[in-house]
C-alpha cells in the first residue's frame, strides 16, 4: 500500500508522469494509485464521504448501500478508481465535490475545500481540478456530497456530450497548469 | 488627460460619477464599518461600455472593483483607494427565458428575486435565495457563489449556472459553459469574488416549483435534543428543502419582532421544511414527526399563509437582533454538523469571556453556522473586541474541520481568517491563479487572499507538520 510520502517521493524524482488507476498498469513511468484506496471518513448523518484517490466505485457504492446512500453522479464502470472518475469528469461530477488533497508537481501536499457543503473560502479549486485528466496534480483524496439512494438515482443521467473550448479558454488552461505543475512533471 | 477626463470623454453622460457628495452611496457595501471614497463610478449600459471601462483602466493602471447591488457582507465590493468603481445598476435586462430547457439568459445586474417573479408563470424559480434576495443581483451571486436557506436540497449558486460569459483584464469575451471540455473553469468564477475577470452575462438554471411545500416548527429543551433531531432526519433518508436551526435568544428576538408564534420556553428551535410531489411530502413530513418525540412543542404548517409566518420569524432574525443592539456583526463559519453543540458551548462560553451578547441562526442542513455578536461601535474598543470574539468563532470552526465562510465571501473582512485556514503554499496557488488571469493586478486587487507577509505579521498562521511555512520571510 503506497503511502503520501511515497508518492510525494515519485513525485518529487519523477519526470514525464501518468497517472492511473488501473492495477494491471505497472510500467515505470505510471504513478499507479490503485493501491492507495478506502474509505478515510464516513458521516451518513453529515451526507459526506472522504475516499483515497484509488478507492473503487464497486467499493464505495457497497459502503454507501449499507447507509441507503449512493453516489449523485453518473459512473460508467463499476471497477474505475473515484480518481479516475475525478480526473474525466465535468460539473455534473463537481457538483458534488467539496474537498480534494492533492500532491502538485512540486510534490507539495495540498488541501482545497474540505467536508462541509458550503465553503467560499478562497478560489474553488476542488472542483477546477475535476476534467485536468491527472495533467495538473496527483489527486490524492476526494470527499464527495452524497444523497439518499432515490434522490441520488434522478442525478445518475449519464451527461451530455462536451463541446471543444476555444483558443482562449486553452490558453488559460496551460496557465493554469503551470500554476500546479510548473515543471511539467505531470503529462 | 487625467483618467476622470478620459473616462468622460469615452462614456455617454451620466454613466460616470465623481466627486465625494456623489459616490458616498458607493463607499462600502454591507459590511459598513469598511469605507473608502473611489476616484469615480462608473454605470455603463452595455458591454462596449464596460470594454471602454476596462481599457482606460489597463492604460491607466488604475483598479477597478465590480459591484452588483452592494449587499455583500465582507467587503468584496468595498471600493480600493484611486479604484474605480464598475456598477451594474443600469444591466438589468432579462435577455431571454427558455422555458423547454429551464433556463434564463441575464444581464449581471439582474436582482435575484426578480427572476423567479419573471419565470412564475411558466411555473418555474430560481433556486438560491440568498437573505438579500430582494435587492442582491444575480451577478453578485456568482461572484461570491451565494447560499441561502435552501442549498442542502437545490445547491449554491454554482450548482444553478449553466454559462457565463465574462471579460478577461486585456478586454477579450470568454464564454464558459457547463458543455465544456476541460478543467472546471466555470466552477472557478463561482466565488472568484471579481478577481478573475468581469461577468457580463449569466445563464442559470430554472426549478420546476414544487406541487406543495410544508414547514414543521419544533422546540427542543436542549440545543444537543435539537441537533441531534437534525442528524435522525438526514440519516432517515430525507433531504428537506430547508432546514434551519435558532438558539433562544434568537427565537426571542424573532418572535418579538414578527410574531410568528415560536415556542418562548424553547432552547432551540428546529424550522424543517419539506417541498415536492404532495404525497412524497406527506410521506416524508411523518417521517420526521416520527423523529419528534424529544420536542416539547410541535407545529405544522397548514396553508401557504402559515407556512410563510413561521418562516417571516427566522428570514427577519437579523433585523430583529438589530433592534436590540446598536451593531451588531454577523459571523458565516461552517463546521460539520456533528459539532454543533460543542461549538455553541464553546461560543456560550466566548461570549461570557469577550462580555458580548451573542444570537445564533444556522443552516443547520449543510452547517452553516451565524452568529450575531451584539456590539456597540461608539463605545472605545468594542468594535475591536468584537472582531477579537468573531476571530476566535473562526479559528474554532477551522479546528473544528469546517471553513470561515460558507457563504458570504473573504472580502476584506476575512484575510486575517484565511491565514488560519490555508497554509502558505495553498495561498500562493490562489495568488498564482489570480495572476493567470489577470497578471497586471488591476481587478479587485488585495481582495480575497492574504498575502503570505500579512499572514507572516499575524504571526499565528497555519503551519504544516509542525514546519512554520516560508522561514526566509521576515516576521515583524
Amino acid at each position: 500500500m503506497s503511502s503520501i510520502a511515497e508518492l510525494q517521493k515519485q513525485v518529487r524524482e519523477g519526470k514525464n508522469l501518468r497517472i492511473t488507476g488501473r492495477a494491471d498498469n505497472t510500467d515505470k513511468e505510471f504513478i499507479n494509485i490503485s493501491s492507495y484506496s478506502g474509505v478515510v471518513e464516513y458521516f451518513p448523518e453529515e451526507l459526506v464521504i472522504t475516499l483515497k484517490a484509488g478507492t473503487t466505485i464497486q467499493e464505495i457504492n457497497n459502503t454507501l448501500a449499507a447507509y441507503g446512500q449512493a453516489l449523485p453522479f453518473f459512473t460508467e464502470s463499476l471497477e474505475k478508481t473515484i480518481g479516475a472518475v475525478y480526473a474525466t469528469s465535468g460539473p455534473e461530477f463537481s457538483d458534488s465535490v467539496l474537498g480534494v488533497q492533492i500532491i502538485n508537481g512540486r510534490g507539495e501536499l495540498l488541501n482545497f475545500g474540505g467536508q462541509v457543503m458550503k465553503n467560499v473560502a478562497g478560489y474553488d479549486v476542488s472542483k477546477l481540478l475535476v476534467g485536468s485528466m491527472g495533467r495538473l496534480a496527483l489527486v490524492t483524496q476526494i470527499s464527495i456530497k452524497i444523497l439518499p439512494q432515490r434522490i441520488a438515482e434522478q442525478f445518475q443521467l449519464k451527461p451530455p456530450p462536451k463541446h471543444k473550448v476555444s483558443e482562449i479558454i486553452l490558453n488559460f488552461e496551460s496557465k493554469l497548469k503551470k500554476v500546479f505543475d510548473p515543471y511539467g512533471v505531470f503529462i | 488627460m487625467s483618467i476622470l477626463s478620459q473616462l468622460k470623454r469615452a462614456l455617454p453622460k451620466n454613466t460616470v460619477i465623481f466627486g465625494s457628495e456623489n459616490t458616498r452611496p458607493f463607499e462600502c457595501d454591507g459590511l459598513s464599518v469598511y469605507k473608502q471614497e473611489p476616484l469615480a463610478v462608473v454605470l455603463p449600459n452595455n458591454i462596449a461600455q464596460i470594454k471602454k471601462v476596462i481599457e482606460i483602466c489597463r492604460k491607466n493602471n488604475t483598479p477597478i472593483v465590480s459591484r452588483g447591488a452592494g449587499t455583500g457582507l465582507s467587503g468584496g465590493a468595498t471600493p480600493l483607494e484611486g479604484s474605480v468603481v464598475l456598477g451594474f445598476s443600469k444591466l438589468t435586462q432579462i435577455i431571454s427565458i427558455d422555458e423547454e430547457k429551464k433556463i434564463a439568459v441575464l444581464e449581471p445586474g439582474v436582482r435575484n428575486l426578480a427572476i423567479s417573479e419573471a419565470v412564475e408563470e411558466f411555473g418555474l424559480y430560481y433556486a438560491p435565495d440568498p437573505s438579500s434576495q430582494i435587492a442582491c443581483t444575480i451577478g453578485g451571486n456568482v461572484a461570491e457563489n451565494a447560499g441561502g436557506v435552501h442549498c442542502l436540497k437545490y445547491g449554491l449558486t454554482v450548482q444553478n449556472v449553466e454559462a457565463i460569459k465574462m471579460l478577461t483584464i486585456d478586454g477579450e469575451e470568454l464564454l464558459l459553459t457547463r458543455q465544456d471540455e476541460g478543467i472546471g473553469l466555470l466552477a472557478l468564477m463561482n466565488g472568484s469574488e471579481g478577481l478573475l475577470g468581469v461577468i457580463t452575462e449569466i445563464t442559470v438554471k430554472l426549478t420546476p416549483k414544487p406541487e406543495l411545500a410544508r414547514l414543521v416548527m419544533a422546540g427542543f429543551s436542549s440545543v444537543r435534543d435539537c441537533a441531534d433531531t437534525v442528524a435522525e432526519i438526514i440519516k432517515k433518508g430525507i433531504i428537506p428543502s430547508g432546514l434551519e436551526m435558532m438558539d433562544k435568544f434568537a427565537i426571542e428576538a424573532s418572535e418579538a419582532f414578527a410574531h410568528p408564534g415560536y415556542p418562548l420556553d424553547a432552547q432551540a428551535l428546529l424550522l424543517c421544511e419539506l417541498d415536492g410531489a404532495i404525497d412524497s411530502v406527506n410521506e416524508d413530513l411523518n417521517k420526521v414527526l416520527g423523529l419528534l418525540s424529544n420536542a416539547t412543542t410541535t407545529r405544522v404548517s397548514e396553508n401557504e399563509d402559515e407556512r410563510l409566518l413561521f418562516w417571516k420569524g427566522r428570514k427577519d432574525a437579523f433585523p430583529s437582533i438589530g433592534r436590540l443592539s446598536p451593531d451588531y456583526y454577523c459571523m458565516d463559519g461552517t463546521i460539520p454538523k456533528r459539532h454543533l453543540a460543542t461549538v455553541l458551548e464553546k461560543i456560550s462560553e466566548l461570549s461570557a469571556h469577550y462580555k458580548l451578547r451573542v444570537a445564533n441562526v444556522f443552516h443547520a442542513g449543510d452547517g452553516n453556522l451565524h452568529p450575531l455578536i451584539l456590539y456597540n461601535a461608539s463605545r472605545p474598543g468594542e468594535l475591536e473586541k468584537t472582531e477579537s470574539f468573531g476571530m476566535d468563532i473562526l479559528k474554532l470552526c477551522v479546528e473544528m474541520g469546517g471553513s470561515i465562510t460558507g457563504e458570504h465571501g473573504v472580502g476584506i473582512e476575512k484575510l486575517d481568517a484565511m491565514c488560519h485556514q490555508f497554509s502558505s503554499a495553498e495561498l500562493d496557488v490562489f495568488h498564482q491563479i489570480k495572476n493567470a488571469f489577470d497578471p497586471i493586478s488591476l481587478l479587485n486587487p488585495g481582495k480575497a487572499v492574504p498575502t503570505l507577509h500579512r499572514c507572516a505579521e499575524l504571526g499565528n498562521m497555519h503551519v504544516h507538520h509542525g514546519e512554520l511555512p516560508h522561514p526566509e520571510l521576515e516576521r515583524f
